[in-house]
């Protein structure tokens, strides 16, 4: 497991307390999991993303993503409406572990609110989040 | 960071210093996967060759005047038969898997049972256990006829263990042994050579690593892969695991952890104690050979504790190995998820679930990354595989439904898991082994 030091938090991102990761891109609010989640996941093997059009609330299930050890949901970090999904995981799901924050990208989501990132962690309450464990 | 109370075996240092993700299991403090990562160490170990530490697993010494009629009586193999196709007996130098059962017929943990001496057995249980296991069957030495005269000794943490395992392991193996040409030879699987201690009244020679360390060397594992068991005493357990580990560099050998363990396990159709087996009579399950039947499989050749309730009325409950159509497994959650029939009736749980990432379908039929007849550029995806505990005998090839709390995942019933094992090839033919690995696909 990596330790706190040798986690990757960009600056420009916000943070679930579930460890998903939420940034802008123009208008949209592109979505993933974070290095800290990939990392205690182990290998991924398995992406189930949402159909694109479906909307959900935040905090409620979007997805599944499927390591060698475990199952896991995905929950909203925002509430919105998905347009476009990484369609590159579903040959190669192991993108989430190699780069959670650029190739291993989820979604792209049109948000109900463009304020919604306010409600989330930066990069700095994350890190404290995580130190807390 | 180990959570309090958890053991550590001598590694493990070693394993933290090279980037393993740790996490308790059987109360030991262990590696999950290293950092390549379960699928490329899974995936190492049917192509090439892994090594794990295993110190976590318990051993007991068994000797006493009375221990052969003792096991015949605790133990569900008949040493008098169980070596071989031709079942002969058991003899030093020879090992055997099974298990010990209470009298209710269920399983008490299961074991492999190494004869060093006439009458001096090693007893590999699971981790934690030794004390278990020993309480157990020395409750039952009121139960043997006469009296019994029997020493049992617990060497919980007294005894480290590396397994080597892959095609390339025998000629790592060879790199590292003191002689190897004389160790290897006359090799089967479930054979062992040497001792912990490297005693000179051992009967079944001498073995040692080129820095004169003892070892007890046995062909086995829990991989379904070719392979080597490598039992050292503890304070030596660290200097033998980096000769291994470095001699293996030039082989690709990856160091794994138990997630790699567990899914060839899994795809190697091996249990794991309590999970696969436990508190329910064992019987109607893949592993008929940890039980004595004579030749046809009508009847037990001898009487051994738990026999009867084996044997007083039809099974209640039968496990079965699965295969799935993709990667996608079922994950356990609070109560374990259900097997469903085509009727859409439940018929009993999942016990294993995991992704086998060596193996996908070509054609509908289970390819191995080792299978020869795989496709030019065959890259598997995985497939979900494991062991469901059912009401009724089902088939190979009836199909069933895993049903969790979130999602269904339709399997079929099936013999046999990952094909191309190497687990049983002669030492000879993997001691030529050469063939470059292939498939990986990371």
């Amino acid at each position: 497991m990596k330790g706190l030091g040798e986690l990757h938090i960009p600056g420009d991102t916000f943070y679930s307390d579930d460890h998903e990761w939420a940034k802008k891109a123009g208008d949209l609010i592109r979505v993933g999991i974070s290095d800290f989640a990939q990392d205690q996941m182990g290998d991924i093997v398995y992406v189930e993303l949402p159909g694109i059009g479906t909307h959900h609330d935040a905090g409620v299930e979007f997805g599944v993503v499927e390591s060698v050890k475990t199952v896991s949901d995905c929950l909203m970090p925002i509430a919105g409406e998905v347009v476009a999904v990484n369609a590159a995981l579903d040959g190669s799901p192991g993108l989430v572990n190699e780069s959670p924050y650029a190739d291993g990208w989820m979604m792209d989501v049109k948000p109900d609110d463009p304020g919604c990132l306010d409600a989330l962690m930066d990069e700095a309450a994350y890190r404290v989040f995580l130190e807390k464990g | 960071m180990v959570e309090s109370g958890a053991k550590r075996t001598p590694l493990n240092d070693w394993h933290r210093a090279h980037g393993a993700s740790m996490a308790i299991f059987g109360g030991y403090d262990m590696p999950l996967w290293y950092t390549a990562g379960a699928k490329a160490e899974h995936l190492a170990v049917i192509n090439g060759c892994g090594m794990f530490d295993t110190s976590h697993m318990a051993v007991l010494r068994l000797t006493g005047p009375d221990i052969h009629e003792f096991l015949q009586w605790c133990f569900s193999r008949d040493l008098e038969r169980c070596v071989g196709r031709q079942k002969a007996p058991l003899t030093p130098g020879r090992a055997v898997y099974g298990v010990f059962l209470n009298e209710a017929g269920g399983v008490v943990d299961d074991v492999i049972l190494f004869q060093t001496e006439p009458d001096v057995y090693l007893a590999v249980v699971n981790a934690g256990m030794g004390a278990h296991a020993t309480h157990h069957v020395l409750n039952y030495i009121d139960t043997c006829e006469d009296s019994c005269n029997v020493l049992i000794s617990d060497l919980t943490d007294k005894v480290g263990k590396i397994d080597l395992q892959g095609p390339l392991a025998g000629l790592v193996m060879r790199e590292v042994l003191a002689d190897p040409g004389r160790v290897l030879d006359a090799m089967p699987y479930f054979s062992f050579k040497g001792s912990l201690y490297g005693s000179p009244t051992d009967r079944i020679g001498d073995v040692r690593l080129k820095d004169g360390t003892p070892v007890l060397l046995s062909r086995s594992g829990y991989t379904g892969e070719f392979g080597f068991e490598v039992f050292v005493e503890p304070g030596k357990l660290v200097g033998a695991w980096e000769v291994i580990f470095e001699a293996g560099q030039r082989y690709g050998l990856l160091p794994c952890g138990l997630a790699a363990r567990d899914s060839l396990r899994a795809g190697a159709v091996l249990p794991l104690s309590h999970q696969d087996n436990g508190n329910w009579r064992y019987i109607e399950n893949p592993w008929s050979v940890a039980l004595p039947y004579n030749d046809d499989g009508t009847a037990f050749t001898k009487d051994f504790l738990g026999r009867r309730a084996l044997e007083s009325s039809p099974p209640s409950y039968f496990t079965r190995p699965f295969a799935g159509f993709d990667m996608r497994k079922i994950a356990p959650a609070i109560a374990p998820p259900v097997v469903v029939d085509s009727a859409g009736k439940v018929i009993g749980i999942v016990l294993t679930c995991v992704t086998d990432m060596g193996i996908d379908r070509v054609d509908g039929a289970i390819v191995s990354i080792a299978s020869p007849e795989r496709p030019d550029g065959f890259v598997p995806r995985g497939l979900c595989c494991g062991f469901v505990k059912v009401n009724r005998w089902l088939p190979a090839g009836e199909r069933i439904v895993l049903r969790g709390a979130k999602r269904e995942i339709p399997v079929v019933i099936t013999d046999d898991i990952r094909p191309g094992r190497t687990a049983r090839k002669s030492m000879e033919t993997m001691l030529s082994y050469t063939q470059t690995p292939q498939g990986r696909t990371t």
